[in-house]
């Protein structure tokens, strides 16, 4: 069964990986041009117009433009974050669900096999992919940015690691509000809409104190890319809601399924 | 006494408000062929829905060989072979990848088993399940239903898309399983399928179990109709003193209160034009409970 969950997830991880890879791809070829131009300095300019809040909203007062690295700390792990983070929503929205909106679920609950069986097979295959994507992803980068010149090489391994802590608490978020459903296109959407929302609320929250509760609601408030930067450290504290929060979730999960009607 | 392989006992499901089977208890021996017989939407897919445990009963109990059949049984669960009436399966795996992956669940060696039933029902191995017609994902479903050998079949309205020639296969290893001690569960709504294979049957109707008799029984309740178009119609009234039904011209239809050889028998004196013997509709046999 497991080999079986891996082959059928792989196409879609292949596809979610190959945008990514693009994106960063495009950027380390065209960015030794746009350094090497006045474009650099009229994108510096750009920037000092931005109000503050807004800046810090992206990373742009903690880090610069003028080399791929910096574009990485800023809007490069915007883009880390949002892709691997809708991939583990739909991901996790669809192992389970898929079964039931195909119906094969009548099949696979008449063979001998436990439910809980059922469980473990299809999320370790999720967690692999994940862990798979940001290891390819980190492995890549590095290539790309010790080709483009000098970087921060610790900092940046705890840059590549922090996406994995909010894209799990998704990924296991979904896969638990996915056994309230039999259909994975209303599953997908709603996963799809937590991430984006909850990435927007991250954003509003840095930008202003009246909106900094907005952190405490968003699941990106674990993947503390800022914290990175300034301190060169993942926060033990987001660590550990990460494996929490994700444990929590995947108990929910295996108490409802087990429960769930599957037809 | 037999084992009892199956047991329900006081089944009640409600789907929301909506009641779909009501207090069902019934049971099943070793060996026997149980046909259990109703309307589309009598509760006959929920009750073995529920049986393997799909869905969650609102009350009752359901055992195995006298073990409560719970969700994460497998020792039960490996006794039991499931066909659902409508098979859906893995539609990006051919044939054979469908075999081999449900081969891989059991433990036993399977090899020889699925070769004969692979064979016996005509199945290409090599065909992607997404292009099989729906004749042939039924034959496919068996195929899976049997080839652990399970002492407990349910069987979900079975030979529904099956050709004539597969559906006599078909037959031919129910009976063959029937032979070896298979006790199997047969949900149908044709009446006929009843009474070539089944040893009870059970009616169920508005989710409720209206009766469970032998097909013996079944057949006594003379709800066959007999129609003959003959000149000698009066001389054979006389002859078998039959209940008539309707008589038109030269026409006549009755129902049959005599053994059916015994029928042919005296009609055989007769110069008979056509004669059309039927099988009582499920409406009917439905009615004759009712009255």
């Amino acid at each position: 069964m497991f080999k079986r969950e891996m082959k059928i997830n792989f196409k879609s991880f292949i596809v979610w990986l190959s945008v990514l890879l693009s994106v960063f791809l495009i950027t380390f070829l065209m960015y030794p041009s746009i350094i090497n131009s006045d474009n650099i300095k009229m994108m510096d300019e750009l920037m000092s117009v931005f109000p503050e809040e807004m800046l810090k909203a992206f990373n742009f007062d903690i880090s610069s433009m003028e080399s791929a690295y910096g574009w990485l700390k800023s809007e490069g792990f915007v883009f880390v974050l949002l892709i691997i983070g809708c991939y583990s929503g739909i991901l996790g929205s669809n192992l389970l669900l898929k079964e039931e909106n195909d119906q094969t679920i009548e099949y696979l609950n008449s063979l001998p096999i436990t439910r809980s069986k059922i469980i473990s097979s299809k999320v370790t295959v999720g967690i692999i992919y994940i862990i798979l994507m940001i290891v390819i992803l980190g492995i890549f980068n590095y290539i790309g940015l010790s080709l483009s010149g000098d970087f921060d090489k610790k900092q940046y391994f705890l840059l590549s690691v922090t996406p994995m802590f909010s894209s799990l608490v998704i990924y296991f978020g979904c896969l638990f509000l996915s056994t309230f459903t039999h259909k994975t296109k209303k599953m997908s959407g709603i996963s799809l809409g937590i991430v984006l929302v909850s990435y927007f609320f991250q954003m509003l929250s840095s930008m202003s104190e009246a909106t900094e509760f907005l952190k405490y609601i968003s699941i990106f408030t674990l993947a503390d890319i800022r914290n990175v930067i300034l301190k060169i450290s993942i926060n033990p504290i987001m660590i550990i809601i990460s494996i929490c929060l994700s444990l929590f979730f995947l108990v929910l999960t295996i108490i409802r399924y087990n429960d769930k009607e599957l037809l | 006494m037999k084992n009892r392989v199956l047991e329900i006992k006081k089944l009640t499901k409600y789907y929301g408000n909506v009641l779909a089977v009501k207090n069902l208890s019934l049971s099943l021996n070793q060996g026997e062929v149980f046909g259990f017989i109703g309307p589309n939407g009598a509760g006959k897919s929920t009750t073995i829905r529920c049986i393997m445990n799909l869905i969650n009963k609102n009350d009752g109990e359901i055992l195995i060989n006298g073990t409560a059949f719970d969700k994460d049984n497998i020792s039960l669960k490996k006794l039991i072979g499931y066909l659902p009436s409508e098979i859906h399966l893995y539609d990006d795996l051919t044939v054979k990848e469908m075999l081999d992956y449900h081969e891989s669940f059991y433990s036993e060696q399977l090899c020889e088993r699925r070769k004969m039933l692979v064979k016996r029902l005509k199945i290409d191995e090599t065909k992607k399940i997404e292009d099989l017609s729906y004749g042939n994902k039924k034959k496919l479903g068996i195929v899976l239903a049997f080839m652990h050998e399970p002492d407990l079949l349910i069987l979900d309205e079975p030979t529904s898309g099956l050709d004539p020639i597969m559906q006599n296969v078909f037959f031919e290893l129910i009976k063959e399983e029937k032979e070896k001690g298979t006790t199997i569960f047969y949900s149908t709504h044709i009446l006929s399928e009843i009474a070539k294979i089944c040893d009870r049957v059970g009616i169920i109707k508005d989710g409720k179990l209206l009766n469970v008799e032998t097909i013996e029984e079944l057949q006594n309740k003379n709800l066959i109709t007999v129609t003959i178009e003959t000149k000698q119609i009066d001389e054979i009234i006389k002859r078998l003193e039959v209940e008539v039904i309707s008589r038109n011209n030269n026409q006549i239809t009755f129902k049959n209160n005599s053994d059916i050889n015994k029928l042919i028998k005296v009609l055989s004196d007769f110069s008979i034009d056509t004669l059309l013997i039927n099988e009582p509709t499920l409406e009917e046999v439905l009615l004759h409970y009712y009255k």
